[in-house]
Parts: C-alpha cells; structure tokens; sequence
C-alpha cells in the first residue's frame, strides 16, 4: 500500500476551517483548498476518468480537447450529457494550453500533467491551485486517485475504488499461473508502429509482469523502437497490440517477415479492445492484467470470463453510468 | 590520376558494401558465423537467418541506397539548376509538403502515409513553381522566395495537425519527420524504386546540360539549349526521385546538400561524373551510415541523427582538406 501521509485533512489546526484540505502533488508541491474543489479544470484525460470514478464529475468545468475527438471520445459522452452535447470547454489538452481560457473559467483546482512547467507557472501566477500528476507506477495511480477524493471531497470512495482494484489484483496474483515454471514472454506493440514498444522501466512492463508473463524487450526505457531483428530474435509467445486503428492483429499475423515468430505461428496476437477501458493509468489497470493473464495462460484462466469482468469492473468504478459503458 | 582513383572507388563501392551489410545488424541469431553456417553447412536456425537476411536486411539496404542516392542526385541537380550551393532537394518546399502530407495521413488515416507524403510533396513543389511562374518566365531567385514561402505554408498547417493529434499520432508525426529507415520493408521498396528509378534515368540522361544549365539562361540558349524547358524536366525528375525517397524514409535534413558538396570535392564540379558519382555515392554513404546506426545501439534511434553527427565532421574534414575557393 502506498504510503499517503503527506495527504490529509487537517482539521486538527485550529487556524484553518474545519473542511481545510491539504495535498502533496507529484511535483511534491503542497496544495491548499479551503474546502472540496467544485470548478475542478482536468486537463488529462486519464485523470478525468478518475474524476468520474469518484463521482464527482458534475464538478468538472473544464476537459481535455482530445475528450471530444480521441479515441475515448464515445465514452465519454456517455459518462457525461455535457460532453455529448459539447457544452464542457476545452481550455488545452496535455501540450498546449491556453491560460486566458482557464482564467476565464474561474476554477478552483486546474489538474494537469507535472511536465507542462511553463503551464502550471502560468497559472499559479493566477492564484489557481494546481495539482500536477506524474504516474510512474501503479502505486501512483493509488495515490493520485486518494488526493483526487481529498480534493473533491469525496474519500471514502476513493478508498472503496481502491481497495476494489487492490483485492483484484491480489486474487490474479494468487490464480494458478504464478506457479507456471516458464513464464510467456510478451511482446508490445504501441499504436505508433510494430516496432516501437515498451521497455523495462515502462507501466506496460508491470502490467505484464502482474499477468504473471515476462516483457521480451530488455531495453531499460518507457518507449523504445526497435529494429525487426531485435525482435525476431526475442522470438515472443503472445504479441498484444495497444488499441489500434491502423492496424490489427491479423495483419500481424498475415505479415510473411513475421512467419516465424512463435506468437504468429500459433496466432497469439490481441488487440486491447478500447483506449478507454483498458488506460492503464488509471484503476482498470486491474482489467488490462487480467485480459493479459488469460491470453497468456488461458488454461490457468479458463473460468475467468473477461465479458463478466468488464461489466463487473465498469458498474463498481463508474457505477449506475457504468451500465451507459456496456452499450 | 588521384580523382580518377576516386571515380573508379566509387563505382566499385557500392555492390561489396550491399553484400557486406547483409552481415551487419543487431540480431544476435544472425551474426557473421551463424550466417555463414547457415549457408554452407545448412546448421543453426536456417529459418531465422534467412528471414532475417531476406526480409529484414536486404529491403532495408537496397532502400538506404536508392533513397541516399535519390537525395544526392536531385540535391546536385537543383544546385545545377539554382546556380546556387545552398540549396538542396527540399528547397521547393518539398520536404514540409510531405511531411503534412505524412501527419495528415497519420493523423486521420485517409491515406496510406507514403502516398500522402508523396502527393503532397510534389503538390508543395508545383505550387512552388506556379507562384513563381509569370509571363510564361519562372525566374531562379522567384523560385527559390516561392519555395520558401510554400514551404512555412506547410510547416504551418503541419503545425495545426500536431495541435490537434493526440500523443501516440503525435509521436508518429514526429518520428516520420526525423527520418526512418527501420520501418523499410519489400512494399516499400516496391512502391519507391520506380518513381526513383525514373527520376534517376531522367537525370542522368541530362547530366551534360546540367553543366550547361549552371553556366545561366543567356549561355545554355547561346550554344541551342531552351533553358526554361530543360530546367523543368530537370526540376520534376529531381522531384520525382527525392519526393519518393522522403515518402519512403520520412525527412533526412541536409543530406541533399552535403552528400553533392563532398563529391564536387571528391571528384571535381563537371555534373557529367559528378551526377552518377552523386546517385553511387550518396547511397553508399547513407547505407555506412546506417550500417553505424544499425550496430551502435541496441534499439532505432532516427537515421537523421546520424547523417547530421557522421556526414557533418567527414564534410568539415574535407572541406578543410581541400582548396576549392569558397573563401574567396
């Protein structure tokens, strides 16, 4: 479990209201709200997801631009009326943003990415809070998840959605594959290109490792392209493909200079079916692993049906909106 | 003697450099021994190395070479043409018109990328030379302003595609323009040698009036040459080739302009030699180049990066080395 300390409720001062919050971000920067945020501005989309997790949705003013013609954009506007209305502005996205925009919107808390500097500066110097996120690992996404529902006033959710995806993946880590002997290795495909995959040091190599398979690609980097004989000669078991809309599995599969993989050989090729339920980034991780662990050991997981975890997984992190997800 | 020691090199390089690379390359199933294994014993995983040979390497070689001698060749040509040692196969605008063409497909998939970046690059080049087109006359200098202008036109709308592309797009958007041969395949090659082919032979067949051409206007109609037409099938053969090279391997900066500058260097400014020593060269230097980058890391980095830290001090040496009077 991580370690949450540095975020609390300090109703203990007796200087500060009794709805005082106070939250250590990812720059390890303090932010201070008098009370929950409810004109919250979230300029990531993965964030955003969080946000409706916590049902606290009806107080987001402002989102992404990719929100409204992304690959998320369909859910999205069934999550929310206003986002399939277009009525919700879009004041930036995760590179450019425009400050006259979020200054006119008079927010109360901008959430944005940790490396936008110049863009946080720019709205500080407004006297706008900022909570900056930067995920690294799964344990982020616990953490940012607890400061979201502190910021919003809504912790006791956050707990539960938590804890929720916490005995998740304890139960897949107790399943029958962690005593297989020779783990699958698997091999990662980004939407940029067959050759461009994850490295070691990347939240897709914790995803694999967490279905109990090994990631074929030792590079020590988030993102690497490869050359084609690195991947060859990693000779994969099972080729899982980011959401895709160039490509799919059987063009993989029908590529000659790929015949003799042994994932293309025994057609061990997926697709994760959407952007939006398998974001690793945010709590359906838990999801991602478990698609991941029964194409990798499918005799081990044949009683995981993943059509029930997807209805199970959308009803308990978005709720009675989960059912608009399944249509 | 010296330069024709050269020359000759030259022609000879190329064919024992392809056959060499076939033996270079990161897979650790497909080294030297296991090759030769392969071949005269039938050992180790015949399979493998064949792919790795056959499918990986050799569509990847034969494509460093067209696309480096494509480049060279038309940068030589346009220099011919412009009368001017600065330019290069992207000064018409080339190179911004296919990389919008490129983002626009990668971005909304209505086109597959090559043929995108390609139509667009000859659609910023021929608007180039109709804005520089008037009463009936293009002019050199107006040539060169319109292919300016064209070409911040295109960085401008490629600009708005990266605005609104979303971070995976816009990766691609960005690996596209840094140059990549990694993504070579027999496809590629396919839909590339033909266009490159024809522009080559077209050049090729001009290369005489190419020096002609460079003496200006008055001189080339003095001994019974019609300049304008001649510079237009020359501009659209250079096109032709060096478009299908960056549709093929995204944009390799200025390697248009230097690979032209080391063979002058090399061999002397008669376009006669100078345009086959252009297409030979330029190949097999961007296919050393790319043999380094294939050996020195184990994952891609882009091929421009290494054209620019290899071509840039080799050029500086021999510009150093050699007297041929810019300074004056």
């Amino acid at each position: 479990m991580p370690c949450f300390q540095s975020c609390r409720h300090s109703e203990d001062r007796s200087d500060k209201p009794a709805t005082y919050i106070e939250v250590i971000d990812f720059r390890g920067r303090e932010i201070n709200l008098d009370k929950p945020a409810t004109r919250i501005i979230c300029l990531i989309e993965s964030a955003l997801s969080g946000i409706y997790m916590l049902k606290a949705g009806d107080n987001v003013i402002g989102v992404p631009s990719e929100i409204y013609n992304g690959p998320t954009a369909e859910q999205y506007a069934l999550l929310d009326d206003r986002i399939r209305d277009k009525k919700l502005p879009s004041p930036g996205n995760w590179d450019f943003v425009s400050i006259e925009n979020i200054v006119a919107l008079q927010p109360d808390l901008v959430i944005i990415w940790a490396s936008q500097t110049e863009s946080i500066a720019s709205i500080e110097s407004h006297g706008i809070p900022v909570y900056a996120v930067f995920l690294k690992s799964f344990t982020d996404i616990y953490k940012e998840i607890k400061d979201f529902g502190l910021l919003t006033g809504t912790s006791q959710r956050a707990d539960s959605l938590i804890k929720y995806t916490e005995d998740e993946i304890i139960k897949l880590e107790s399943a029958p594959q962690s005593s297989v002997v020779k783990k699958s290795s698997v091999y990662f495909i980004w939407p940029q290109g067959l050759l461009e995959t994850a490295g070691t040091t990347s939240t897709v190599n914790d995803l694999i490792e967490l279905a109990g398979a090994k990631n074929c690609c030792p590079i020590p980097q988030e993102h690497a392209v490869i050359n084609k004989e690195n991947l060859l000669d990693w000779n994969p078991d099972i080729i899982v493909m980011w959401f895709n809309a160039l490509q799919n599995p059987d063009d993989i599969i029908a590529s000659t200079d790929l015949k003799y993989l042994n994932a293309v050989r025994n057609m061990q090729v997926y697709e994760l079916p959407s952007a939006f339920l398998c974001d690793m980034w945010t709590l359906k991780f838990a999801y991602t692993t478990k698609l991941l662990a029964k194409w990798c050991y499918p005799s081990a997981y044949a009683d995981l049906n993943t059509d029930e975890e997807k209805r199970k997984m959308l009803f308990e992190l978005y709720g009675e909106k989960g059912g608009n997800l399944l249509k | 003697m010296k330069k024709r020691i050269i020359s000759i090199s030259i022609y000879v390089l190329p064919l024992p450099l392809i056959l060499a690379s076939l033996f270079i390359g990161p897979s650790q199933s497909a080294t030297p021994e296991a090759i030769f294994r392969a071949i005269f014993y039938d050992t180790g995983n015949v399979s493998l190395i064949h792919s790795v040979l056959l499918d990986v390497r050799l569509p990847r070689i034969l494509l460093t070479f067209l696309v480096g001698g494509s480049l060279a060749i038309s940068g030589c040509s346009f220099q011919a043409i412009f009368r001017n040692p600065l330019t290069d196969s992207y000064i018409l605008g080339l190179s911004s018109g296919a990389a919008f063409g490129a983002a626009l497909a990668l971005a909304y998939s209505f086109l597959p990328v090559q043929l995108s970046a390609f139509l667009f690059g000859l659609l910023a080049v021929g608007l180039s030379y109709y804005m520089a087109r008037k009463n009936k006359n293009v002019s050199i200098v107006s040539l060169i302003l319109a292919g300016i202008i064209v070409s911040g036109i295109f960085t401008a709308l490629l600009t708005i595609v990266q605005f609104f592309s979303d971070p995976f797009r816009l990766q691609s958007i960005v690996h596209w323009t840094m140059g990549n041969l990694h993504n070579a395949s027999w496809e590629k090659l396919e839909s590339s040698v033909i266009p490159i082919t024809a522009g080559v032979f077209i050049l090729f067949i001009f290369r005489w009036r190419l020096n002609v051409l460079a003496l200006g206007d008055d001189e080339a109609r003095t001994v019974g040459i019609n300049p304008e037409r001649d510079q237009l099938i020359v501009l659209i053969a250079a096109t032709l080739a060096s478009s299908s090279a960056v549709a093929a391997a995204g944009i390799i900066g200025l390697y248009g302009l230097i690979v032209p500058h080391i063979v002058r260097m090399l061999n002397g400014p008669d376009n006669r030699q100078s345009i086959p020593l252009n297409f030979l060269f330029g190949g097999a230097f961007l296919l050393i180049i790319d043999d380094i980058s294939r050996t020195i890391a184990g994952f891609e980095l882009p091929i421009g990066v290494f054209t620019m830290l290899i071509g840039a001090p080799f050029f500086i040496f021999l510009m150093k080395k050699t007297n041929i009077g810019w300074n004056s």
